[in-house]
């Protein structure tokens, strides 16, 4: 009777071994080492953007325990998400789990590398908070971010990598990067070095529209131009103070922070339409999106 | 497991092996009066040896420790150490229901484990979770108290805890609850630390009782 017990704990247990077969030791800042995810066999790893403190001397403890170095490949303050270069190959990559597979309720492990042992919390998914068009996929636990547990994954009951703990981005709250969004910052940070976020040059804050056109839209609110800077794709593509943008390409804008999004994933260098309403009316441009140095 | 059937029959399963697992080490759970508060301990042998914290006894020479049947004894002091947070009592007892002492140097982070004590002075109250990690390299000690051994819990632990169990998956003892370092985690000194604090305090006379 008391063996399903004994299985549950002996598959909790075999899960954290079998991940930490791909979860390593992140040696980058003056105080703990923290601990990071092999990305693929070739000696991509990626961890916390808060744990890399110093870019030179990196070193990586291995599961095997030997000690390799890695230089940096770049990092996403956005994402908490930092990705390494270990001078290394033949390790072994984690499976990473589609944000798909992951429910709220799920028992997960938040497992960590800060020595040359493997150590591991339980918990469950309390939440999920995903924005699909702009590549923001989190999940929210309630396992315990033991010291050195940032850059480390929470793991399913399988042993496979729902994503990135951090304990930087939101207080108080344990929040894992999702393998969607680790996948579009490594694919972007391995390509460019950097994340490459799009540029428009305006400031803009929340603004109520008026009640027909909201309704056509189908939105409440837009982001009302306060500022145009000189030169920039805004001011070529003849936006105007005044002007309330609704939308950019395919993304609803309702204000800032849905302004920043959608310039986070929209093409650079490509002709974007973009949706204003200027004097009651709905007008389009097309706007060519910079790059934000 | 999407057949939701199925996996509502696995839960109560689980719930059901689970309580079960608490009735039987629960029993092995006592009380320990100081007469200035109490604590808990752990019956670790059945001829009335009784292992708890030494910072549950308090320096007191006075003991009354209850049995979880509501028995009472006068407890006698019989081992001592503070460097090591361990104390060994003797009561005047036999046949006294004890949990098999588990292996403690193997212990696996991720491993299901069960604390059992007096949190806040409710009685033989349990808290269950897992192991995070073991050893001496362990973050937060490592500074504090180099070279001691731990076996850090992810559970809830409270004062009154200490010097209860700790039992993993089979209900073995594998440790001595001892401290916190916050609401989420607790510490507690492993089975085989207890064994060598037996041994080297009573003598060889006490290993068998020790091992």
């Amino acid at each position: 009777m008391s063996d399903i017990l004994q299985t549950l704990s002996d598959a909790m247990a075999s899960a954290v071994e079998k991940a930490g077969n791909s979860i390593v030791q992140v040696a980058a800042r003056r105080r703990m080492p923290a601990s990071g995810v092999v990305w693929s066999e070739d000696g991509i790893i990626v961890t916390s953007h808060h744990v890399v403190e110093h870019e030179d001397r990196i070193k990586i403890g291995l599961p095997d325990g030997s000690t390799v170095g890695a230089t940096l490949v770049g990092r996403d303050p956005n994402t908490d998400t930092a990705v390494l270069k270990a001078d290394t190959k033949g390790l072994t990559a984690a499976t990473w789990l589609g944000a798909e597979q992951v429910k709220v309720g799920h028992l997960v492990l938040a497992v960590g590398r800060p020595g040359d042992d493997l150590q591991a919390t339980l918990g469950v998914i309390s939440a999920l908070m995903h924005k699909r068009d702009e590549n923001r996929f989190f999940a929210q636990t309630d396992v315990v971010m033991y010291p050195g547990f940032s850059g480390g994954p929470l793991i399913n009951a399988s042993g496979e990598v729902i994503g990135l703990n951090s304990s930087a981005l939101m207080r108080g709250v344990s929040l894992t990067v999702q393998t969607p969004t680790i996948q579009y910052v490594v694919d972007h940070l391995v390509k460019h070095g950097k994340m490459r976020r799009g540029y428009l040059g305006v400031g803009v804050q929340p603004a109520r529209l008026p009640t027909g056109i909201a309704e056509s839209l189908g939105q409440k609110s837009g982001a009302l131009i306060v500022s145009v800077e000189q030169d920039s794709p805004a001011e070529k593509g003849q936006l105007f103070l005044g002007d309330t943008i609704v939308s950019l390409g395919s993304h609803k804008v309702e204000n800032l922070e849905g302004l920043l999004g959608a310039l986070s994933v929209t093409p650079i260098g490509s002709d974007t339409m973009v949706k204003i309403v200027r004097g009651g009316q709905i007008h389009e441009l097309a706007i060519t999106i910079g790059e934000r140095t | 497991m999407n057949d939701g059937k199925a996996a509502a029959e696995l839960v109560a399963a689980l719930n059901e092996a689970l309580a079960e697992r608490i009735t039987s080490v629960y029993r092995s759970l006592v009380q320990i009066n100081n007469g200035r508060g109490t604590g808990a301990g752990t019956i670790w042998h059945a001829d009335g040896l009784i292992i708890t914290n030494a910072h549950v006894i308090h320096r007191q020479q006075k003991l009354n420790v209850t049995l979880q049947e509501g028995e009472n004894y006068e407890a006698t002091v019989i081992a001592y150490d503070e460097q090591r947070d361990l104390a060994a009592l003797a009561v005047d007892a036999y046949d006294l229901p004890t949990i098999e002492v588990g292996d403690s140097k193997h212990l696996k982070a991720g491993e299901w484990v069960t604390a059992i004590g007096h949190p806040w002075g409710v009685q033989g109250a349990i808290t269950s979770g897992v192991i995070i990690g073991t050893g001496s390299e362990l973050p937060e000690m490592n500074q504090m108290q180099p070279g001691r051994e731990w076996i850090a819990l992810s559970l809830h632990m409270r004062p009154g805890h200490s010097g209860g169990p700790v039992v993993n998956s089979s209900g073995q003892l594998v440790g001595i609850n001892t401290m916190i370092t916050g609401p989420d985690v607790g510490f507690a000194i492993p089975a085989h630390v207890v064994k060598t604090f037996l041994k080297e305090t009573l003598g060889t006379a006490s290993s068998a009782i020790a091992s």
